[in-house]
């Protein structure tokens, strides 16, 4: 074993929560090393085209927007705004938003994690396996490390442990998963008028039998760069029987998105003026997944905690973003807090007492359904990352 | 006949295909879009009222400022009727 296979803190899974773990753990001076499956770092947020940070700003939007957690989500929003060229973030309805481009997020994550001493970063790596103590199999060598960080989004490393680590919601209620591609040279401004059109015109695709089903969950949305615009599909993958543990499903979402970006670009492209200029689909590397499997740690943090905006004394992070539940593809149900305050997330949600060493944040934390509505969201997936790494770097058996 | 086109058959049109869902009363003269009405719930919308009113919006009627109540689309569905 070579001694550059020893670890103090190991973080799984490079998405917004992961780069947040790992930078956070190797900035307290742990010798730390993050894994990712994919080449780019930045998880859905770069992988997926997700194009907006939620969950970064404080949800008492009556004073502008205010950094709700500081460190690293401050940072890296910062810093995203300075490349995307945007000098305030939008507010949508009740909330704070960011737009970013991916290619933006992929770059700066990897700087930031390239600029870190003690930070070694390992992508287009699978773990195969896992062993308390921790012992790591990669596609190609074994890890070991003092403490370990489960943010691959899958709670895949609760899966490697064992059925009593876990919790997957029932098919039916599980947030549906979206598409998102992008096109440029959209010749006119993507105003709300504009987007409204295209609503009813896709409406009318639909009930002509021009367009599918599935396209009546599109949304158009400008990114930071003028004439590029994201265009994101809620699908119901299945709908009942919807597993996004399942490769063959999984495939089918994926062929699904691809054949549905074709069907709606040739529309858009043929039905409207301002359409006939744009360039072919850039495709995503992958559909964008909200819920799949979690891990049951020490505390279950439940939407009646973010309801009621509870605080708590091993407070990690701070969570402000509604719950916005998709439990079908027509469009989101949101439930905001009571009061426009933040609640807790507790260090609790990230760790399990009969698993020391293991620490999980970001989408796959110790949560119920309901309250992953809120958590699951990139902004908030950044605080709890960081709070995961600085409790990985300070852990000693 | 022609159909039901108060305010009140319009906001229940709303509320029964889950267009919208609030913890909060709504009435008739509630912002919509205050309650997170957006474009992929207006096309939802859209299907509806021609499902049980029979009237086509075409997409350039599509504004903000026909769908922004209960009562202000109404009006605007009944002024299509006649």
């Amino acid at each position: 074993m070579s001694p550059h296979d020893e670890y103090e803190v190991t973080v799984v899974g490079g998405g917004s929560a992961g780069v947040a773990a790992a930078l956070a753990a190797s900035r307290q001076g742990a010798r730390t090393l993050l894994i990712e499956r994919q080449q780019l770092l930045g998880g859905m947020g770069t992988n997926a085209m997700v194009h907006t940070f939620c969950g970064l700003f404080h949800p008492d939007v009556s004073q502008g927007p205010q950094w709700l957690n500081p460190g690293i989500p401050t940072e890296l929003g910062t810093a995203l705004m300075q490349r995307g060229g945007m000098e305030e973030p939008d507010l949508m309805g009740r909330v704070y938003v960011l737009r970013h481009r991916p290619a933006d997020l992929a770059s700066l994550t990897a700087e930031l994690c390239a600029a870190e001493p003690h930070l070694t970063v390992l992508t287009g790596a699978e773990v195969t396996a896992l062993s308390p103590g921790w012992t790591i199999t990669l596609n190609d060598r074994l890890i070991h490390s003092r403490a370990v960080i489960d943010t691959t989004g899958d709670a895949l490393l609760a899966r490697l442990l064992g059925h009593s680590h876990w919790d997957l919601a029932t098919s039916a209620r599980l947030y549906r998963p979206a598409y998102v591609w992008s096109f440029q040279g959209l010749s006119a401004i993507l105003d709300e008028p504009l987007r409204l059109h295209v609503a009813a015109l896709i409406v009318r695709a639909v009930k002509a039998g021009a367009l599918p089903a599935a396209a009546l969950g599109t949304t158009l949305r400008a990114s930071p760069t003028r004439g590029e615009v994201f265009v994101s599909t809620d699908l119901e993958a299945g709908g009942d029987h919807w597993d996004p543990l399942d490769l063959d499903q999984r495939l089918h979402l994926e062929s699904e998105g691809r054949a549905l970006a074709q069907a709606v670009w040739d529309f858009l492209r043929s039905s409207h003026p301002s359409f006939t200029t744009i360039t072919p689909p850039v495709l995503p590397v992958h559909a964008g997944i909200r819920e799949s499997a979690r891990w049951r740690g020490d505390y279950v943090l439940s939407a009646d905690d973010l309801i009621r905006s509870r605080r708590f004394e091993d407070e990690a992070a701070l969570a402000g973003w509604p719950l916005e539940m998709r439990e079908t593809a027509r469009g989101p149900r949101f439930r905001y807090f009571d009061q426009p305050e933040p609640a807790g997330i507790p260090a609790s949600c990230l760790r399990a007492r009969s698993l020391p060493g293991m620490f999980f944040a970001g989408r796959c934390l110790s949560c119920d359904h309901e309250a992953l509505a809120s958590v699951r969201v990139m902004g908030t997936c950044l605080a709890t990352g960081q709070a995961a790494g600085q409790m990985a770097a300070a852990f000693r058996p | 006949m022609p159909a039901d086109l108060s305010a009140d058959s319009v906001l229940s049109l709303i509320l029964e295909q889950q267009i919208i869902e609030s913890a909060e009363p709504v009435s008739v003269t509630t912002d919509l879009f205050a309650l997170g009405l957006d474009s992929m719930a207006m096309m939802q919308l859209l299907l509806h009222i021609e499902d049980r009113f029979g009237i086509a919006i075409a997409p350039g009627e599509m504004t903000r400022d026909r769908f922004a109540t209960a009562a202000a689309l109404a009006e605007f569905l009944a002024g299509k009727q006649t």
